[in-house]
């Protein structure tokens, strides 16, 4: 779905038209620069230096869970409040707010899972510089330095991260705006307060005398700032700011906050997504900060660090040595500013320095500057990549595990007109024998973009026809945005307004704006009890014409609002306590919660729900699927999906994907039957075109390019027991699915920077054609000593190498790792769910050391009973000693499937003069079997066993 | 007689083998003869038989697995007894979705499909025939309409003819006001270059104007010798050539002044002489301004409304022409239009269907245009004539109506109409599966083929 264009009013037509004008790119001048963001001018314009916070050693106090110390600002007095937690799992938490602010500053509710578990700190030693404590494991220390304020992570005599090492660590301090006359009344005012409140609080408090010390503490404060008033200068934008024709009236004044990390020995930092950008993250110096913003952003541009739709504020560092995560627990807007002291040099400077060996060790700097809410920053310490996604999963969860056949292929476009359009298109996948899960309702199937309502001509029978496409077992998705049409006759917005639910402006009445259906509420989905609501709006008998297998999108949560600045929503609107500005990035994330627990909560908690989102926020995977937003029918944008989705899997979300074709414009059918291929390959796996463009189901382009796609749509299917182990993987255990190759290749710095290509799970490796009229690609198949087969083909190669790859176009280079086993099932049918009791051919790509392993994950594919009732099949399969067998790896589960081994293919393997099965009761049998001596590929005939029971296969 | 025995024994052996292998049709059932072995169909594998649809797939080309689902590209015949037998996918075999009516596909499935054949075929039969008898009495109506439309053809072509022969008369009529056109203007243009060059004169002189003064006394100032009557010789003596002021005029040239006689009178003069004094244009009285005229003045006012109704009349003939050229040339490039072999679709020439959707109304003129008008009134093109564009073997199925309204930021709106057989003439659909892309459906008789009832036919089996 677009971000603005037709079909809306006449005003909006207008106003688009000043905003489309022109070119197909974005139009930045819509967007803010770091400059015009004025908190991020005020902290740019800080440059690394001596820092004017001091800690109070005096003031430390450390408990079983927590060590707490105050800072104070030389330069203004203000007290900070500094506590650090030692979490399970090799992670460090620093927490940094104002000791006392004039009010409650925002800290992020309802991302992390619980309260992350703590372990004990203790402090080795102490002096007037500085303390030195315990980290527990690794024998890891925590240095803090007291003047200038300084953390510095060691492991052994290695440095692995320092905080504040270059002096950045701000904190505009609430503070009562000074340059009205409201000002003086206000501070006199206080004072007396404070003074009543002291005596009545000694008198009727026992614990009044602590209570003294605070407000002392609190006085001692505000002195400070009596005394170092002159040194705070009120600048241009603190108390009042104007971008395009929007005011922001920031009520609170400047509140924002900065911190530097700086990472001894990394040259590689990735995540922060969403940005259109390479895998590796570039440096800012002398250019923009990285933004973390969300935003619907049309026609965005690529390979640069513009905010895109969501925003995950995690960063991943990586050398050969650890792999280390750093995530910064905010909601507002946030910039990320990156700088290197290798990144200017050359290969040949660096080459220099080696062989002098005289160089500076490198070092990677980062620093965070967020507008409002406080510092809170989990330190994940690794070492592994497997550590950090494992850390950061124990902290904000793992991917939610998707039903079976929202892995499969998506047919989505901007809009399939009527009912009967629905039908043609379904008939037209089965006349070209082409499978399909879902298809997909865009904004024009509401009633006048009524959400949860039908347009009472084109789609008169919703449930009919959510009938017929269950009568061929598959399933829709229709749209429900968050923006509300203002009609007193519908539903959903009276509700909503006499429940008090809609986001307010900044002068309490409901917050309206511009969208889709004309003028619009926007519900506030920060409240709990909003959530709730929203959530029985799924309820089959509240949301007319649903039935079991209708699912939901939720697009433009960033939130859109057209008329907004920046196309979003004004940062001083008020969700109850808190300005928008404290929760932007926030927003969409709740959304996705709330529609994803209707759709539980329909099904009386029966059914895993599918919910698509635009918008998100770290914790996001755990409620379903997001993809790269509007992007365009080019190349370049098939390409920037790789780095696009592999960004989102190092930061927690797995079910990532792009607009198979491109949303804008239309595809050349070379650039669709590519982009098929790609997106057979990438966890979300969906079609969609804008309303302008001309229709481009796969069978529009003629028999060749029909049988391409359906090839590539097949292999996806083929594929699908072992995405269904993966996402069961990623559920359980935080791994993402789709993997950068130095994930699971963290010693080989080939890999560090690499894009063009990627690994699934471990063990498939894809490198997809992007390239316009590509004769070859050049594959790197990592791994020295290990192996690779191509899954076509099942042509050996040996890896750590680049393989040049000649090809046409059916050609999607895929290879497996020798040394894996994938289950696949071959019996390609019209959807998922028709092949769910169909047997399994087990591909046994042997290691150079004959050796295998792999697993096997079945359940019913839809329900919460997997892990409510524990009933699912987990095993393991393994290969060595030439025996080949199947073990329970959950003993503590029970499921039956009909399914059954058909077939195992071992490649790499030598003719056996016999191959026997062996079932525990002891039973055996000889197993027919197919020797291909040119590819060295055997082929055991139907074990037929069932794929649920142990069994062993013996080669001789 | 040998022949009822053996056909007998041939039924008899097909069913045991259609008990036995499942998923083929009967001209298949010579491959699976039950043997010790089967050869693959495609030739490339010899298996053992208990190897055929014992759902595993040996042979490349699928045919050991007729009645599984296990060859990825394989096929299974249903039998549809009562219904049309056909192939589908052998991936649709026990998916749990009923494909053969004969609930054949779905044999181990627990999927409970009924055997609905004999109702289908009731049905397909019954809807074949109302489409038959929908055919036949379409068939009979496009007879009328291909006969209706030689008339009509015949009609236009006679038509054509009359206009041209219109065209011929209106040209020679042309041809003659145009000269008689030429010459009044070239007149007019003369009288008011005489004016104009007087003006000038006028302009350098203060001497008196002739054509201020009455032929009577102009008369009289030449009649020297005062005998009513001016000769030659008086005429020499006073005019001069109006070029050159000195040069005495000739004798020939001062009779041919004066009308070709060596005398004149008064009442000759006014005829003679003073025109030519007066219009100025060769002589002048020595010494004095030559004469000249004014708009006002009758002759260039005779002449200026002369020029003007032959204008006017040379405009109504070019009018005329251009109507009838016009005429002509629509009807040459209706006449030129692909009207069908049988110059069938002929007599939509002239003819608009209409149908509302929902709030939109749309009108399909055939070989003109198609529009979509808005509840708000507002009209939109869908489309010109542009082409059958149906496919090689049907060109004139489908018709191609380009190039109506551009779209925002896109291309220009097309229809395509698809020519349906039926019994009346009418316009059944209009949708736009894509933005600006409409497609429409029309019914008419004249898209009615014998080939159908083939099809029928064919459908009954």
């Amino acid at each position: 779905m677009a971000a603005f264009i037709v079909r809306m009013g006449p005003v909006l037509m207008l106003w688009l038209a000043v905003c489309v004008s022109g070119s197909w790119a974005v139009d930045r001048g819509n967007f803010k620069t770091c400059d015009q963001s004025t908190f991020c001018k005020r902290q740019r314009a800080l440059k690394p230096g001596q820092s004017p916070y001091r800690a109070l050693l005096e003031t430390l106090e450390l408990t079983n869970t927590k060590l707490t110390l105050q800072l104070i600002n030389d330069n203004n007095k203000v007290r900070l409040l500094l506590e650090l937690y030692r979490l399970q799992g090799n992670m460090t938490r620093v927490k940094i707010n104002e000791l006392k602010p004039l009010k409650p500053r925002f800290e992020v509710p309802d991302v992390l899972i619980n309260d992350p578990p703590t372990e004990p700190l203790s402090l080795l030693s102490q002096d007037e510089n500085g303390m030195v404590l315990s980290l527990g494991a690794d024998s890891q220390r925590l240095i803090v330095s007291a003047k200038p304020f300084r953390l510095d992570i060691m492991e052994g005599r290695e440095v692995l991260l320092s905080l504040n090492s270059r002096g950045l660590l701000a904190f505009e301090h609430l503070r009562i705006r000074k340059d009205t006359s409201l000002y003086q009344i206000k501070t006199k005012v206080n004072s007396m307060w404070e003074n009543i409140k002291w005596v009545f609080s000694s008198l009727a408090d026992p614990e009044g005398a602590e209570k003294k010390e605070e407000t002392d503490a609190a006085s001692e404060q505000t002195e400070g700032e009596e005394a170092t008033k002159e040194d705070e200068k009120v600048e241009d934008g603190m108390w009042e700011e104007t971008f395009k024709s929007h005011t922001d009236s920031k009520p609170n004044g400047p509140t924002s906050i900065s911190l530097d990390f700086s990472l001894p020995g990394v040259e590689h930092v990735y995540g922060i997504p969403e940005h259109a950008d390479t895998l590796k993250l570039k440096t800012t110096d002398g250019g923009e900060p990285y933004r973390l913003y969300n935003l619907d952003v049309f026609q965005y541009e690529l390979f640069n660090p513009m905010a895109l739709y969501g925003a995950i504020p995690v960063m991943l560092s990586h050398s050969p040595q650890r792999t280390m995560g750093l995530f910064w627990l905010n909601a507002a807007e946030t910039w990320v500013d990156i700088s290197s002291n290798t990144a200017g040099k050359t290969v040949f400077g660096q080459m220099l320095d080696y062989v002098q060996g005289s160089s500076e060790t490198p070092q990677t700097d980062v620093r965070w500057i967020s507008e409002s809410g406080i510092i809170d920053v989990f330190i994940m310490l690794g070492p592994t990549p497997t550590d950090v996604f494992a850390q950061y999963a124990s902290l904000t969860g793992t991917q939610a595990f998707p039903p079976l056949a929202a892995l499969a292929y998506h047919q989505c476009r901007w809009n399939y007109n009527d009912q009967e359009d629905v039908a043609a298109v379904d008939q037209g996948f089965d006349q070209h024998d082409i499978p399909y899960d879902f298809i997909w309702l865009d904004i024009e199937h509401a009633d006048g973009k009524r959400y949860f309502t039908w347009d009472p001509h084109k789609f008169p029978q919703p449930k009919e026809m959510l009938q017929g496409l269950e009568d061929k077992r598959r399933k829709m998705v229709a749209i429900v945005d968050p923006h509300i049409k203002v009609d007193n006759s519908y539903k959903i917005h009276s509700e909503i307004r006499s429940r008090g639910f809609y986001i307010k402006n900044k002068d309490g009445g409901d917050y309206e704006g511009w969208c889709w259906p004309g003028n619009s509420g926007y519900p506030d989905f920060t409240n709990p009890e909003m959530r709730a609501w929203w959530a029985s709006m799924f309820a089959y008998d509240q949301y007319e014409g649903s039935r079991e297998n209708l699912y939901t999108w939720n697009d433009m949560n960033e939130p859109s609002v057209f008329n907004g600045p920046e196309v979003t929503m004004h940062k001083d609107a008020v969700h109850g306590n808190w300005e928008h500005r404290d929760l932007h990035n926030i927003y969409g994330l709740y959304v996705q919660m709330a529609t994803a627990e209707g759709l539980i909560q329909r099904s009386g908690g029966v059914e895993r729900p599918f919910v698509l989102t635009r918008a998100f926020f770290a914790g996001s995977q755990r409620y379903g699927a997001v993809w790269t937003g509007d992007n365009a029918a080019e190349w370049d944008h098939l390409k920037i999906t790789i780095p696009m989705c592999l960004s989102l899997g190092l930061v927690g979300v797995s079910f990532c994907g792009a607009d198979v074709g491109g949303f804008f414009k239309s595809p050349s059918p070379e650039l669709l039957v590519r982009w098929y291929q790609t997106g057979a390959y990438q966890p979300f796996f969906r079609a969609h075109a804008h309303l302008d463009t001309p229709r481009r189901e796969p069978w529009l382009f003629g028999p060749e390019n029909t049988a391409l796609i359906r090839e590539a749509v097949r292999q996806r299917y083929a594929l699908l027991p072992y995405w269904y182990q993966l996402f069961y993987h990623a559920h359980r255990t935080g791994q993402p699915v789709m993997r950068a190759l130095w994930v699971e290749y963290p010693q080989d710095t080939a890999t560090f920077s690499m894009d063009d290509q990627f690994l699934l799970g471990r063990d498939l490796l894809v490198h997809p054609v992007t390239e316009e009229g590509a004769r070859g690609v050049t594959a790197y198949l990592p791994g020295n000593g290990e192996v690779w087969f191509d899954v076509h083909t099942f042509q050996k190669h040996n890896g750590g190498q680049n393989l040049y790859i000649p090809v046409t176009m059916s050609s999607i280079p895929v290879f497996q790792r020798g040394g894996s086993i994938i289950p696949r099932k071959v019996r390609v049918r019209r959807s998922s769910s028709c092949m769910e009791h169909d047997p399994y051919t087990l591909y046994v790509a042997l290691s150079p050391k004959r050796f295998a392993q792999g697993e096997l994950y079945i359940d019913d594919g839809h329900t919460f009973s997997y892990e409510k009732q524990k009933e699912f099949i987990y095993r393991r399969l393994a290969f060595a000693n030439n025996t080949l067998s199947s073990r329970n790896l959950a003993p503590g589960s029970q499921f039956t499937t009909l399914s059954w081994i058909e077939k195992i293919v071992i490649l790499g393997a030598s003719k056996p003069s016999k191959v026997t099965l062996k079932m525990p009761d002891g039973k055996e049998s000889q197993l027919e079997f197919d020797f291909d001596a040119s590819m060295s590929v055997l082929t055991l005939r139907k074990p037929g066993v069932n794929a649920g029971v142990d069994w062993t296969v013996v080669l001789q | 007689m040998h022949c009822p025995i053996l056909i007998a024994v041939v039924i008899w052996s097909s069913c045991v083998d259609s008990q036995k292998i499942r998923g083929i049709s009967l001209s298949y059932k010579r491959f699976y003869r039950e043997r010790k072995s089967f050869l693959c169909i495609d030739g490339s594998k010899l298996i053992p038989f208990d190897q055929v649809n014992d759902d595993y797939c040996d042979c490349a080309d699928g045919s050991d697995e007729p009645g599984t689902a296990a060859c990825p590209d394989g096929r299974f015949y249903c039998t549809n007894l009562g219904y049309r037998p056909h192939y589908i996918p052998s991936s649709r075999v026990n998916d749990a979705i009923c494909d053969c009516c004969d609930a054949s596909d779905e044999y181990n499935s627990h999927t409970a499909c009924q055997n609905t054949c004999r109702n289908l075929g009731q049905r397909e039969r019954a809807e074949v025939k109302s489409q038959m008898r929908a055919l036949d009495q379409g068939l009979r109506l496009k007879q009328q309409l291909i006969e209706e439309g030689v008339l009509t053809w015949r009609d236009k072509q006679a038509q054509l003819r009359d206009l041209q022969r219109v065209l011929d008369d209106l040209q020679t009529q042309l041809d003659d006001l145009r000269k008689e056109d030429a010459r009044r203007k070239k007149e007019v243009d003369a009288l008011r270059e005489l004016e104009i060059g007087a003006l000038e004169t006028e302009e350098n002189s203060h001497r008196s104007h002739i054509m201020n003064e009455s032929p009577v006394s102009i008369f009289y100032e030449l009649d020297s010798n005062r005998d009513g009557r001016l000769s030659a010789k008086e005429v020499r003596a006073k005019l001069t050539d109006i070029q050159d002021g000195e040069r005495v005029l000739s004798e020939d040239e001062a009779v041919a002044l004066l009308g070709g006689g060596h005398h004149v009178d008064l009442s000759r003069f006014e005829e003679t002489l003073w025109n030519s004094i007066r219009i100025g244009h060769n002589v002048t009285i020595r010494g004095r301004v030559p004469g000249r005229l004014v708009k006002g003045e009758p002759v260039l006012k005779a002449a200026v409304s002369a020029a003007e109704k032959a204008a006017a009349e040379l405009k109504k003939v070019e009018d005329a022409y251009e109507t009838v050229y016009m005429e002509i040339r629509d009807l040459r490039e209706k006449l030129a239009t692909d009207y069908g072999p049988e110059r069938e679709f002929l007599f939509l020439y002239n003819q608009c269907f209409q149908l509302k959707v929902h709030e939109y109304f749309y009108e399909l003129c055939p070989f003109n245009q198609v529009t979509q008008t808005s509840a708000s009134g507002a009209e939109v093109s869908l489309g010109k004539w542009g082409s059958w564009a149906g496919s090689p073997q049907h060109r004139y199925s489908q018709m191609k109506y380009e190039n109506g309204e551009p779209c925002w930021q896109g291309p220009t709106r097309n229809t395509v109409v698809t020519l349906t057989c039926g019994t009346e003439t009418a316009l059944r659909s209009v949708k736009e599966p894509g933005k600006c892309q409409y497609v429409a459906e029309f019914q008419t008789p004249v898209a009615c083929r014998p080939a159908l009832r083939q099809q029928g036919v064919h459908s009954e089996l």
